[in-house]
């Protein structure tokens, strides 16, 4: 990598490296110029903004950590942490579990019209959420497709009106991302099988392993990769989970399903208080980070 | 070898795992060409296509969908332009500083939008860049720089080395070597760019609900805000659903294999 690694004309080659490097950083500077404009020097500002008090008209007013002790002890701020961890069932857990239980059903699953499928699985990866919370707003509706399937089964006292329900509109939400994200991991987790060794699977077979234990020695092993990708996109999905919830609820009924990037915009620009936006916004980028950065580490440990 | 009992099952879990996904589809689709204002589903014969058009013309789609378009289509050039420039440079030119500015590129891709957004709008606002296409263009483009760069930088250095080399000797300038061979040779990797970031800026709805207003509403929010109104015609709301969701699922239909890998790879990253 190094300039003068290059013997016996290094030194020339190398002068000439070192230029080149020069010139890249006048073909990078536009983009760079770009990126630091609207992503780090906002970013900075975030942090800034969440010392202060705003009313994003009249001056601002320091407010020390004030605004970060509002959003964790506020009971209605508080209360969406909690949400986000029913989401992060609904919206990592589940879809990891349906993806690697059909994964091992799949396994070695190189068959004709495999491409078909993986095409249908990855659909709800392409459409925008507005239309995808459009669709779950006709099936949860209170004439809509599920209860009428309840009430033709005679289920009839389980019908209600899913998204308006306190007990019920969240796990409902949590569900529409279910079915966005399985598909994903599904794909994501075949496609890593099939990068497994086969020799693996031979070796487990013939120490008389079944295919609950080649699961379980050969495949969840060989998926640690593919698994830490899909638990970070999910959770960080689940954590910033804001079209879907403003289209179908706005946070409600009551704040049933506020969540975290829900207060931020309302804070923001509803009811100005824009400190404490900037502090959920703060928030929010930590959580993402730190979770990134936990799954990478535990999922390269050996 | 699969035996034919594991074939079969195969089939069977992919069928019904793949029916989950569309049942919910299937239904809007339905009811989007139902006569009915309730969305009840018909028959092939008396499918309702005029719902399309009454949808299209009451939601005003004709000015959103072409404030949508204006924008992709100007974000998506300017992306492939900084792609281009910046995955060459870190890719094949090398950069001064690039040990710690790379990384401070990538950490790019793990910042959220929420954490930037409150500053952002305060800022354009004082600038009159709120309610402004050419603002809202700018925020997309530097949003999407980490990945274009990421992006673009795999591409070029899994370009064969001796091809520069040539064209060095050959005394090509960095600049026409960029145009005139390493973009030519990339171009796969350019056009699965081209896809996702129309389909990034397309689907975008939280950047247009804040900054875009009255005229300058994108597709997705007019969506937003026609359901809003529509609330007992589910049969013209499905229909401007899928109107908004059509540019972005023709592209798919027609290049599924790059949108299904870069979307992979981008997600999988180094």
């Amino acid at each position: 990598m190094t300039a003068t690694a290059t013997a016996p004309e290094g030194g020339k080659r190398g002068a000439h490296r070192r230029r080149n490097r020069w010139i890249g950083l006048a073909f990078a500077a536009l983009p760079l110029a770009v990126y630091a404009l609207v992503v780090l020097v906002p970013l900075a500002q975030s942090v800034q903004f969440s010392f202060y008090k705003w009313d994003g008209v009249s001056a601002s007013t320091w407010a020390g950590l004030d605004n970060y002790r509002t959003f964790l002890t506020d009971p209605v701020l508080r209360s969406t942490f909690g949400h986000v961890l029913v989401l992060i069932g609904f919206f990592a857990l589940l879809p990891i579990a349906l993806g690697l239980l059909s994964a091992a059903l799949l396994t070695r699953a190189r068959q004709p019209g495999m491409a078909v499928y993986r095409w249908i699985f990855f659909l709800p990866q392409v459409m925008t959420t507005v239309v995808i919370a459009l669709v779950f707003k006709r099936i949860y509706a209170p004439d809509g497709p599920l209860n009428t399937a309840l009430r033709a089964v005679g289920l009839d006292s389980f019908a209600k009106t899913w998204l308006g329900d306190f007990t019920w509109a969240l796990p409902a939400l949590g569900m529409i991302g279910t079915w966005v994200t399985f598909g994903f991991c599904m794909v994501l987790f075949i496609s890593g099988t099939s990068a497994i060794a086969p020799e693996l699977y031979e070796a487990a077979r013939i120490d008389g392993a079944g295919p609950v234990r080649e699961f379980f020695a050969v495949t969840l092993p060989g998926l640690r990769g593919q698994m830490a990708v899909a638990l970070t996109l999910t959770i960080t999905a689940a954590l910033r989970t804001f079209d879907l919830v403003w289209v179908t609820t706005h946070g409600g009924p009551g704040t049933s399903t506020l969540t975290p990037a829900v207060a931020l915009y309302k804070a923001a620009f509803q009811n100005p208080q824009v400190g404490l936006a900037a502090a959920i916004g703060v928030v929010m980028a930590l959580l993402c980070l730190v979770i990134a950065v936990v799954i990478t580490r535990v999922a390269e440990r050996d | 070898m699969i035996s034919r009992t594991e074939r079969v099952i195969n089939y069977v879990v992919l069928t019904v795992l793949a029916a989950l996904v569309l049942f919910p589809i299937g239904t809007f689709l339905a009811a989007a060409l139902s006569p009915d204002r309730s969305g009840k589903p018909v028959g092939l014969a008396d499918f309702a296509w005029a719902n399309f058009a009454t949808a299209w013309r009451d939601a005003e789609f004709s000015r959103a969908m072409t404030v949508s378009m204006v924008i992709a289509v100007c974000v998506v050039a300017g992306q492939v332009v900084l792609a281009l420039l910046g995955g060459y440079a870190f890719g094949v030119l090398g950069v001064v500083g690039d040990k710690w500015l790379f990384p401070v590129v990538l950490l790019g891709m793990m910042i959220s939008l929420e954490a930037i957004i409150v500053p952002l709008y305060y800022q354009f606002r004082t600038f009159g860049l709120t309610n402004s296409l050419p603002g809202i263009i700018l925020i997309h483009l530097g949003m999407g720089v980490p990945f274009g760069i990421f992006w673009m930088r795999a591409a070029f250095r899994a370009l064969p080395r001796s091809a520069f080399e040539s064209a060095e000797l050959d005394g090509a300038g960095p600049l026409r070597m960029l145009r005139s061979m390493a973009a030519p040779m990339a171009r796969p990797a350019i056009y699965t760019l081209i896809l996702l970031s129309f389909m990034w800026t397309w689907n975008d709805y939280f950047l247009s609900l804040v900054f875009l207003h009255g005229d300058n509403q994108t597709a997705t929010v007019a969506l937003g805000v026609f359901q809003g109104k529509y609330v007992t015609q589910i049969n013209l709301m499905a229909a401007g659903g899928l109107i908004v969701a059509a540019p972005v699922l023709v592209l798919y239909v027609v290049f599924q294999r790059k949108f299904i890998s870069g979307m992979l790879a981008g997600a999988i990253k180094e």
